[in-house]
């Protein structure tokens, strides 16, 4: 006779079924990789090609275009914009960061009067369709020449990830254990030490989920980097949806190339940060 | 100088050891540290806020040069009777109601799935959790790829049945479901990430407690899961009614608002009307409105957020 | 209905937390297990109420094996250690959820829950959420919502040990007599030998996974079994003194030499007089069976007070010679001063002897 299984545990079958499950989920994403792998005719192929040789073409593609009537191979603007991207969300994740822990600091051990209505104000401003504000930013960028440049697209990145950093690094403050801050204050340490000695190192790891949080939804970005870059300042999200608009048909195998890249690193994140994850998608607003 | 002046008894900036130390006082620390990234914000969120506000006043043309008239509310009355701007919010809220509804359902499911401990859940469980982490453009490439008449998976999938290719994006209800099952495939991870949080909050000895007390399945989901998780549900759907309201990305590449406007968001719209047809001070008080209907949904957010913490606590 | 568990077994990959252990439990009798926490004692319980599967063995419910019998089909009651109430019903929909699975009309369910919170006086309660409880409270509603059906047996996890000092005595009077009514065979797990010592016809105190000694609370007390029992139970803790048997006296009088060079001529179980003159044996006596003298005896040992605690109406005092620390408890007004040479003297008869394999030497 089979035993009832403990409350709350299931074994290899429930693991088969929710494999399946899993994967049927994940077929979407799964085909873009094997799409990623094929040729341009495997991979509008009907009926749909499961077995296929694999290539590396499209990820060289990504790199390198092969010129049509010579042979010789010639480098796309691919790295840039995979530069651009990771410049700009870099740079204004981090930025948002330093200003945003500072002001989270605050909203946690020194409140301010009204301060649930700036949190408010804040988090609003976040919540709020890019909509709109593009209409005015653009305006603004156009006037003062920020249009098209890193200068422009990178501060106002760093204005949209502020909210996100001051509510998710807030919510890591609120957790810390005030008695150690006095009884390092008790030990006489000042209130800059208090900050960077006793405080920071505590919420160093809240801090790198705040960070890579915030990178993956500032490279995700699209509208504003639609009309905010120029030829040079391009993210990778603007190239292929321009690249969906070519003339010669789609190349589905390079842009399934470039999600494939991409979905390296946000597997890494989202298997170091799974405990880590609701409170990041939801700006730190649900704990647990 | 026969007493010093009050101003100088209360002590001056400069008395106690200079603007800085002024500066530094205990009192002002905390607007001190918030200064930077509410300057930061001002300059790029609330000033432009405050500016198309003063433009949705205006008959301002970003295309023309001519100097732009005061109109007062006179677009404000046009948008809100323009027909144009009901139907949009109408496709809207029939888009962010089925793709709401379809997170719910599905991540409620996903969620029951990975509520136990299991061998792999961790790595199944990155799997699921992979749509939500990917960008709209891509969601939005490939399931206009997915969706493609001739080489789509989609068609390929439905014409072993009808020998007919399927065009679901040609019909104004094949579009709209497009969009919805792109959407809710994306975020139903997020809905799942918030009833799984509900889910493993429940004590272990309640359901060890149900077991002896011999309740029936349906009557300890009722009194003792739902109850943690109705809460996170709230949460949820405010959540995503918000986020999806903003649907903007994926509609742009996957229908373009199409076929005529029958998916064109108000988001969309609103872009259209600002940068297609450059009727800027149209679209600042249409964006008014927007903002208006998110400020309310933030508010109800929040309160949920507080009412949980209480809760929690 | 009775519960006998033989050779039950539980293995949590290779720690063994249950090892092999027998033990019945009578119709209507209240067995406390007893002993560290760590010890095996909760996953029993757990075992006989089915919330956790014996590696091997088998629990028998009213004689009948349940091993592979889901909690919900064993019709056992348990209360939790967390209380376990639905935090989301009232006190009375906490009551009466048992009572749903039997299949009970409305009417019936009401004058089921209306007796209890009768018994339980849980009367003004009756409408509150278990937030809105206090700690003693929510104790009884747990206990009445395990009392309402009527079960094979009863199972108490841990019972009293969230509520304060002041409650824990009152609750204890409570469960005592609840239970007596009751006569059923019930199992009691508790880290508190005085919770046991009040409220159990019979004890079985565990150590990693094996009961060491099964016995009455009286027994138990009297009469330990091995050293681990002896140093168990009863606060402060019985002395465990090493020492070497040198010879006999009489036939019940031994001698031995204390580590250090004293030596100590006392009354012992005629037993003892199996042992060699040589074997290593360990002396226990409980601190209340001590008493301090100035003059040096032969039933005694010298040593130093260390330290004096007084208890109220009694007084701990630490004696230590630098090697062994021996705990007397005196009445208040015997004269101490700290840092004084005096002597201990072991009352008749109240000496326990454990051989080399830690059992205790007795007739």
């Amino acid at each position: 006779m089979a035993r009832p299984r403990e409350i709350g545990k299931a074994g290899w079958g429930w693991t088969l079924f929710s494999g399946l499950v899993s994967l049927v989920y994940f077929f979407p994403v799964l085909w873009i990789v094997l799409t990623a792998f094929k040729t341009r005719t495997d991979a509008l192929a009907v009926p749909a090609k499961f077995f296929f040789t694999p290539t590396l073409q499209n990820f060289i593609n990504v790199f390198y275009r092969s010129s049509i009537t010579a042979g010789a191979s010639q480098a796309t603007e691919f790295p840039l914009y995979f530069f651009n991207s990771i410049f700009v969300s870099g740079t204004s994740v981090a930025l948002a960061i330093v200003l945003g822990t500072l002001a989270a600091y605050a909203f946690s051990r020194y409140p301010l009067r009204g301060n649930d209505t700036y949190l408010f104000i804040i988090l609003t401003t976040r919540m709020m369709p890019p909509i709109v504000v593009i209409i005015p930013i653009f305006l603004m960028f156009r006037l003062t020449g920020l249009s098209g440049t890193y200068w422009g697209i990178i501060l106002l990145y760093t204005a949209f990830n502020i909210p996100f950093s001051i509510w998710l690094v807030k919510s890591f403050f609120d957790e810390l254990n005030p008695e150690i801050e006095d009884a390092a204050r008790m030990d006489g340490a000042n209130e800059r030490r208090v900050f960077f000695g006793v405080c920071l190192p505590q919420v160093l790891a809240g801090l790198a989920a705040t960070f890579v949080f915030g990178l993956i939804l500032t490279w995700n970005e699209f509208l504003f980097a639609l009309l905010l870059t120029g030829v040079e300042t391009r993210t990778v999200p603007v190239a292929m949806a321009r690249t969906m608009g070519g003339e010669v048909g789609v190349d589905y195998g390079l842009l399934a190339a470039i999600v494939t890249l991409f979905l390296v690193p946000i597997f890494i994140v989202t298997y170091l940060l799974q405990n880590q994850l609701l409170r990041g998608v939801t700006f730190g607003t649900v704990k647990k | 100088m026969a007493a010093a002046s009050p101003h100088e008894r209360m002590g001056s900036p400069r008395d106690a050891g200079g603007f800085f130390a002024w500066l530094m006082a205990p009192e002002r620390r905390g607007p001190l540290l918030v200064a930077p990234a509410v300057i930061v914000l001002f300059v790029m969120n609330i000033f432009p806020l405050l500016w198309s506000f003063g433009l949705s006043f205006f008959n301002y043309r970003a295309n023309r040069q001519d100097v732009p008239g005061f109109v007062g509310l006179r677009f404000y009355e046009r948008v809100l009777n323009d027909p144009d701007v009901w139907d949009r919010f109408q496709t809207t809220a029939i888009i962010v109601g089925s793709s709401v509804i379809l997170q719910l359902i599905v991540g409620f499911l996903l969620a029951l799935m990975f509520a136990r401990e299991f061998p792999l859940r961790r790595i199944l469980l990155m799997l699921v959790l992979a749509p939500m982490m990917l960008s709209f453009v891509s969601v939005g490439v490939f399931f206009k790829l997915y969706y493609e008449p001739t080489f789509g998976l989609l068609s390929q999938f439905v014409s072993t049945f009808t020998g007919q290719p399927y065009v679901l994006l040609g019909t104004p209800m094949g579009a709209i479901m497009g969009i919805v099952v792109a959407d809710a495939w994306m975020w139903s991870p997020f809905v799942m990430l918030l009833v799984l949080a509900g889910l493993v909050s429940v004590p272990k000895y309640l359901y060890e407690a149900a077991e002896i007390d011999r309740a029936s399945w349906w009557r300890r989901f009722r009194t003792i899961t739902f109850p943690y998780i109705k809460s996170l549900l709230l949460l949820a759907v405010l959540f995503r009614t918000i986020e999806t309201f903003k649907l903007f990305d994926i509609v742009y590449i996957i229908t373009e608002g199409g076929p005529g406007t029958a998916t064109e968001t108000i988001a969309v719209f609103t872009y259209r009307v600002a940068f297609q047809f450059f009727r800027t001070s149209q679209s600042s008080a249409l964006a008014y409105i927007i903002l208006f209907v998110v400020i309310v949904l933030t508010n109800l957010y929040l309160y949920a957020v507080k009412r949980r913490e209480q809760e929690v606590a | 209905m009775t519960i006998a568990l033989q050779k039950l077994t539980k293995r949590f990959g290779a720690l063994t937390a249950v090892d092999a252990i027998d033990l019945e439990i009578g119709d209507g009798e209240v067995l406390c297990l007893l002993g560290p926490s760590g010890c095996g004692k909760t996953t029993t319980l757990r075992m006989i109420a089915g919330l956790e599967w014996a590696t091997s063995g088998d629990v028998l419910l009213a004689g009948k094996r349940v091993n592979d019998l889901a909690p919900r089909d064993r019709n056992v009651a348990m209360s939790f250690q967390f209380y376990a109430l639905y935090p989301s019903l009232t006190v009375a929909e906490n009551l009466a959820y048992p009572l749903y699975g039997e299949g009970l009309g409305a009417a019936q369910i009401r004058t089921k829950v209306e007796q209890v919170a009768r018994v339980l006086q849980l009367g003004p309660i009756m409408e509150r959420k278990p937030g809105e409880l206090a700690e003693g409270e929510k104790q009884r509603v747990a206990v009445g919502r395990s009392i309402i059906r009527e079960p094979n047996c009863f199972l108490f996890d841990e019972p009293l040990s969230r509520l304060d000092v002041q409650l824990r005595e009152e609750m204890r009077g409570e469960i005592k007599e609840v239970l007596q009514g009751l006569r059923r065979a019930t199992v009691i797990v508790t880290h508190d030998q005085l919770e046991a010592l009040t409220m159990a016809d019979r004890i079985a105190v565990m150590r990693a996974g094996v009961i060491e000694q099964v016995a009455t609370p009286h027994d138990i007390f009297q009469k330990p079994e091995n050293l681990f029992v002896a140093g168990f139970i009863g606060t402060p803790a019985m002395n465990l003194i090493p020492a070497e048997l040198t010879g006999f006296a009489a036939d019940n009088v031994a001698s031995f030499a204390v580590e250090g060079g004293q030596s100590l001529t006392i009354e012992v179980d005629p037993a003892v007089a199996r042992l060699a003159p040589g074997a290593k044996v360990t002396l226990g006596v409980r601190p209340r069976n001590l008493e301090v003298v100035h003059e040096d005896v032969p039933d005694g040992l010298s040593s130093v007070i260390d330290m004096i605690e007084p208890m109220g109406a009694e007084t701990l005092a630490h004696l230590n010679d630098g090697r062994h620390d021996i705990r007397v408890v005196t009445d208040w007004r015997t004269p101490l001063v700290e840092r004084d040479q005096v002597h201990v003297r072991f009352l008749p008869g109240s000496v326990h002897v454990f051989d080399a394999d830690e059992k205790v030497v007795r007739a």
